[in-house]
């Protein structure tokens, strides 16, 4: 019993661990695309 | 105003997981056949019924991208498809958990089992499909015709258990005329479908805003090209 609720949340836990990191990938890709449109000839 | 949205729901969920789970480990009995393992359906259960209700809902989603074009439809069926998927791994891994050792097997190929994966597959490829296909209305296009064709697939796995003889348990639950649990150990099942409905609205909303960030950056790059 200990097994299936320990893999809801291993799969749980892991999902919001992608989810984390590709909030962060976003918004650095977002910082360095807005930089890129603000100063095109940086 | 999304941010106080978010820790609002994650409060209550957390919550009332934590009030669930303690009726469901130290108030509820052991089932008489079972034994302890039993519990695993208060988890198993919400998991498969978040997923293919999310799925479902992900169709209506992308049936709304069809008729209006408006990309927000997909973002929003992209996001709740996603999330869903995770907890139809939920689903399939607590299941194979608990057949293994009620059936002494991980997996059995019956229609309910089969059907479910074939689903998860479709879903698993729906991801993929975003992935691989850059222009945004094509992209949406083609998502949108598998999740109406995968969501079919998923009712026909929910009923499966209801056509046809399966390894898989009938119906347990009194909505589905089941009457296969005694009084007091169904209701749980409800808190956490409560419960973990609560969390599957957190993540979709999140990925809604990273979907938000991705047409943003998507702007920003065609305007850089454009200089």
């Amino acid at each position: 019993m200990l097994l299936g609720l320990g893999a809801a949340w291993l799969i749980m836990f892991i999902y919001v661990v992608l989810i984390t990191l590709r909030e962060r990938k976003l918004r650095k890709e977002l910082d360095r695309v807005r930089r890129m449109v603000e100063h095109p000839n940086k | 105003m999304r941010e106080k949205i978010i820790i609002g729901l994650a409060v209550f969920a957390g919550a009332l997981l934590a009030w669930n789970m303690n009726t469901i480990f130290t108030k509820l009995p052991d089932e008489l056949n079972q034994g302890a393992i039993y519990r695993i359906i208060y988890f198993h259960v919400p998991a498969n019924i978040l997923g293919m209700s999310g799925f479902g809902l992900g169709m209506l989603f992308s049936i709304g991208y069809l008729v209006t074009k408006d990309l927000r439809y997909d973002a929003l069926a992209a996001s709740v498809t996603e999330v869903s998927l995770v907890f139809a791994s939920i689903g399939l891994a607590t299941g194979s958990i608990w057949a293994r050792i009620i059936w002494g097997v991980w997996w059995a190929w019956d229609y309910r089992l089969t059907s479910w994966l074939v689903c998860w597959l479709i879903f698993g490829g729906y991801l993929m499909l975003r992935r691989a296909v850059d222009e945004p209305n094509q992209r949406a296009r083609f998502a949108a015709v598998v999740s109406i064709l995968g969501s079919v697939n998923a009712y026909i796995s929910y009923k499966s258990i209801e056509w046809w003889t399966t390894q898989h348990p009938q119906p347990v639950l009194s909505i589905r005329n089941g009457g296969g649990m005694a009084a007091g150990m169904e209701a749980p099942i409800w808190w956490n479908v409560l419960a973990l409905a609560c969390f599957s609205a957190i993540l979709v909303m999140v990925r809604m805003r990273q979907e938000s960030f991705a047409r943003e950056i998507d702007t920003l790059r065609r305007m850089a090209h454009a200089q």
